[in-house]
């Protein structure tokens, strides 16, 4: 029972998840052992570098990973109370754009060229709306336009017709058309100069108080989690590093890998602050080393690191960190010891 | 007196287009002093790129004079520039499609050598690539990799001891680090600041990363549709932009604090393409103080504190108009 | 830390890559596999047989045999073994084939890297050249050169070769255009590389992979095309073992002895088939959106 009122809370549960993707014979560990839980109404930031395997699972929960050459391994998946994983395809059509609706980096690529964008969010509304008229799908279209600030007018124009930006407030359109209970957003404005993401930002942020939806918000910008999200995972090498609201991420960082995030920002407020980068590279994701993969560039790192696995160590009820340097009780990270 | 490597005055680069004449660059003037780095930003298409490759002339400019040590480069005939490019080299954006991919990192870096005849002796040769290699931070163990085999962050690092290997002055660095994770940005930003430091370099640092061109420049031109419409030391920018625009763009920033909370300036609309402009300023369109003058004729770029210039007639007196 | 050292530094070129790649296509490994043993006999039948006692020579007493242990694939009605005739003609077909493609892949490489690497008026010129060129049949293009200068093998090359033009010219423009306009051609400019030197060093072998797949799916069209033009009496002529050529001289009797149809038909496919497979294994090893 009690299992089950806690689903009930929960956008999105992620257990235990595990994606390979087998390249030219070799293994290419993703995604490992991830689990991850989203309350409804709230945004959670995955943060981490390229290749940190934050698309692959953003793809899993709508069960896109492209197969070959991904696997799902292992784990299970439950979107506002569907298990995605044990979902038939017709299921599967039901849950994806209707609970999930997903944003995707390039709003160049995402858009049929040879529709007009009306025809476009109208068809996606039709989909999820059995026997909804088409014009009745095209109003809702346009209302859908005016709500990402489009004049509905241009409902009959075609994706060329629109700059870089108004093209993500249609991709946002079309995400939204049918009342997602869970929008995944992959790098949205990463193609987006400042002044438009600004603007798609605070769009997006407005949207999620209207549709009372949860997001998942894939950024390698500290600055857009920083400013959109409630609560933050840390994604390196495959694995949540660290998982905790905001607060506790930004000002009580506690996982090295996040430390070296923020020492490689410029400093807004002390310009002449020397970057600290992060040293060496991100191990290759088809030969990750046996224990901490972050050990090789660990400025703490031990010998304990690189034996084992580290195990998940709770801070908080909401604040979890994979390091296994808090075995020593007067551990603590220089961020933390300064700030 | 400054000491100036560089006068660009009124850089112009148009492009024919189907729907008339581009003004990628129009009436672009500044000046660096050695050993300094002038930060160029703004959102893209706004000439930036464009202008770091005038100067270059990668691209022929349509007009303006650029003088580099007093020479002015535009004007050179195609020997004279062949030897200019040893003073002046370009550090590019993608280093995915920057490199020849049929070439090993040694031949990479020794290509601009042989070329310019710096160096004939073949064992000399061998010995600057891998004191360049050394310099910019590559293993020797990756003298005949080919560059698809190498990160982002080591690809740049091949860039940039490329642009290195005929002892410039001066660098273009045009985004070199936009294409790059965050720890990894940090790495090619330092080496940059060093290699500036240790062999005197003066750069131009093209980039639409404020937070990056706040760190890494002493003065920051800030471009919008082809032109310059403000030019400041970069503190003096950071704490008192006068330009709407500046001020907009600055405040579009996120900052990864969870304690800051600015006020966020939204701009209307997005950036067109300067074809066939009409002589008006050319952001009244997304302007919020736009008033008829700004609409009637272009402001002219004018010094309101020393060092600080701004292409706003009423920088001093914004009233936000309906 | 250990396990960075570990990590091997591979070292392979690109080449070695796609050949990594093409060797896990069985298709395309049992095309070239079928090439290259096509391309050793050809260049050795005239060691192994004697041209004018065993393969034109007439034997009217054995004519019409059907294929057995001593004749493979039968002989023909002048007595002629079909076997060693259909082995000889991979030297027609091959050579034909391959010359042809040569000569329109020399002209096409001007022309296309001319229009790619120049533009504009030079650019126009060509490309509407090669739309006119390329508007006029294959096949009548071949018929009307071959009738001007006269049926024979050299002339069936020169006419196939400029039928294939204006489509190699397209590929090779399209390449160039891309390369053209990458980063690294504007890196080679700004170390103050000669333009000559950015052709041959830059531009040309960074287009090589397209080229080299069109050549190969070129020939397989060309040897379609000679057979062609021979069946039609315009190539090689009789009593030259060429296929198409033996195709028309089977067409008499096709009826009663279908195996004289049956083997030269079947030459052309396997050798065109396997090409055709040689060429898409290449294409997809060298397409570089399947890259990792």
């Amino acid at each position: 029972m009690a299992e089950n009122m806690k689903n009930e809370n929960l956008a999105l549960d992620i257990q235990n998840l595990t994606i390979h993707y087998e390249v030219d014979g070799d293994i290419v560990e993703a995604v490992n052992d991830v689990s991850l839980q989203l309350e409804n109404g709230k945004t959670l930031g995955l943060v981490g570098e390229t290749g940190a395997g934050k698309t692959s699972t953003a793809l899993a929960i709508l069960k896109m990973i492209p197969d070959p050459p991904g696997i799902i391994k292992s784990g299970s998946i439950t979107v506002c109370g569907h298990d995605v994983m044990k979902a038939s395809k017709k299921e599967l059509h039901a849950i994806r754009g209707k609970d999930v609706s997903m944003i995707f980096q390039d709003p160049m690529t995402s858009l049929n060229p040879v529709l007009t964008v009306g025809e476009q969010i109208a068809e996606s509304v039709q989909l999820h709306e059995k026997g909804m008229s088409k014009s009745a799908a095209l109003d809702r279209a346009m209302e859908m336009l005016e709500t990402v600030g489009i004049p509905r007018e241009r409902a009959f124009d075609y994706p060329h017709q629109f700059s870089g930006g108004m093209k993500q407030r249609v991709v946002i359109a079309i995400a939204l058309a049918c009342n997602p209970k869970l929008l995944l957003a992959d790098e949205p404005t990463t193609a987006l100069d400042v002044t438009i993401q600004a603007q798609v930002l605070d769009l997006m942020r407005k949207l999620r108080e209207e549709y009372k939806m949860s997001m998942v918000m894939i950024t390698h910008d500290l600055g857009i989690v920083a400013e959109v999200c409630d609560e933050v995972a840390v994604m390196y090498a495959g694995r949540i590093v660290e998982r905790g609201t905001l607060r506790e991420v930004f000002k009580n960082t506690k996982h090295p890998y996040t430390e070296g995030l923020f020492n490689s920002l410029p400093n807004p407020r002390d310009r002449k602050a020397e970057l600290i980068p992060i040293p060496g590279l991100m191990p290759d994701p088809a030969n990750l080393p046996q224990g901490c993969a972050f050990a090789p560039r660990c400025p703490y790192a031990t010998e304990a690191c690189t034996k084992a696995q580290p195990q998940p160590r709770k801070f908080s009820d909401t604040h979890t960190v994979l390091c296994t340097a808090y075995d020593d009780a007067g551990f603590h990270i220089r961020r933390n010891h300064n700030g | 007196m400054a000491d100036i490597i560089l006068q660009v005055e009124n850089l112009k680069k148009y492009f024919k287009t189907p729907k008339g004449m581009l003004h990628a660059v129009d009436d672009v003037s500044f000046t660096i002093e050695r050993g300094k780095t002038l930060g160029v930003v703004g959102e893209s298409g706004c000439g930036k790129s464009t202008t770091g490759r005038a100067i270059l002339r990668l691209l022929e400019p349509t007009g303006g004079k650029v003088l580099f040590d007093g020479v002015d480069v535009a004007q050179l005939d195609t020997k004279g520039m062949r030897k200019m490019r040893r003073n002046m080299q370009i550090v590019f954006q993608d280093p995915f499609s920057s490199l020849n991919p049929r070439m090993t990192v040694s031949q990479l870096i020794a290509e601009p050598i042989i070329q310019n005849k710096i160096l004939t002796n073949k064992e000399d040769i061998e010995k600057r690539v891998a004191e360049l290699m050394e310099t910019v931070g590559l293993a020797d163990r990756l003298v005949n990799t080919f560059p698809h085999e190498l990160d982002g962050g080591r690809r740049q690092r091949i860039g940039i001891a490329r642009a290195l290997a005929m002892n410039p002055k001066f660098i273009v660095c045009d985004e070199p680090v936009s294409a790059l994770d965050v720890s990894i940005q940090a790495q090619i930003l330092n080496l940059l600041k060093k290699l500036q430091r240790e062999l005197g370099l003066t750069y131009i640092f093209i980039t639409h990363d404020l937070s990056v061109v706040n760190h890494f420049s002493d003065d920051i031109a800030v471009m919008y549709l082809g032109q310059i419409i403000e030019k400041a030391p970069t503190e003096e920018l950071f704490a008192h932009p006068l330009h709407p625009y500046t001020q907009a763009l600055l405040s579009a920033i996120p900052i990864p604090d969870v304690d800051i909370k600015e006020e966020r300036i939204l701009l209307k609309g997005e950036i067109s393409s300067p074809i066939n402009p009409p002589d008006a300023c050319r952001f009244a369109k997304r302007c919020i103080y736009a008033c008829e003058e700004c609409r009637k004729k272009a402001p002219e770029l004018t010094e309101v504190s020393p060092g600080h210039f701004v292409a706003c007639p009423y920088y001093d007196k914004l009233v936000q108009q309906d | 830390m250990a396990d960075i050292k570990n990590k091997k530094i591979k070292r392979r070129s690109q080449w070695d890559e796609i050949w990594r790649r093409l060797r896990k296509n069985t298709g395309a490994m049992i095309g070239m596999a079928i090439v290259f043993v096509m391309v050793a006999v050809a260049c050795s039948v005239d060691l192994i047989y004697d041209y004018d006692t065993e393969i034109i020579a007439q034997d009217i007493p054995n004519r019409y045999l059907e294929p057995c242990a001593e004749y493979w694939f039968g002989t023909d009605a002048l007595g002629r073994d079909v076997f060693k005739r259909v082995v000889y003609g991979a030297k027609y077909s091959l050579l034909i084939g391959f010359m042809a493609t040569v000569v329109s892949t020399a002209i096409a490489l001007v022309l296309g890297s001319a229009a790619g690497y120049f533009g504009g008026k030079v650019d126009n010129l060509i490309m509407r050249f090669c739309d006119i060129w390329g508007a006029v049949p294959g096949l009548m293009l071949g018929m009307i050169i071959v009738s001007l200068l006269g049926p024979s093998i050299w002339n069936l090359i020169i006419a196939m070769g400029l039928g294939g033009i204006s489509g190699k010219s397209r590929t090779v423009r399209a390449a160039v255009l891309t390369v053209r306009n990458s980063e690294y051609v504007e890196s080679a400019r700004s170390i103050g590389m000669p333009e000559w030197k950015i052709i041959l060093k830059y531009i040309l072998p960074n287009c090589m992979s397209p080229i080299i797949v069109a050549v190969t799916l070129g020939v397989a069209a060309d040897i379609i095309s000679a057979s062609s033009l021979s069946f039609l009496g315009l190539g090689v002529q009789a009593p030259a073992p060429e296929w198409g050529a033996m195709l028309t001289s089977a067409r008499e009797n096709l009826r009663y002895y279908p195996y004289l149809a049956i083997f030269p038909g079947l030459a052309i496919m396997v050798t065109v088939l396997a090409l055709n497979m040689f060429g898409d294994g290449l294409r997809d090893a060298m397409d570089p959106k399947l890259r990792r």
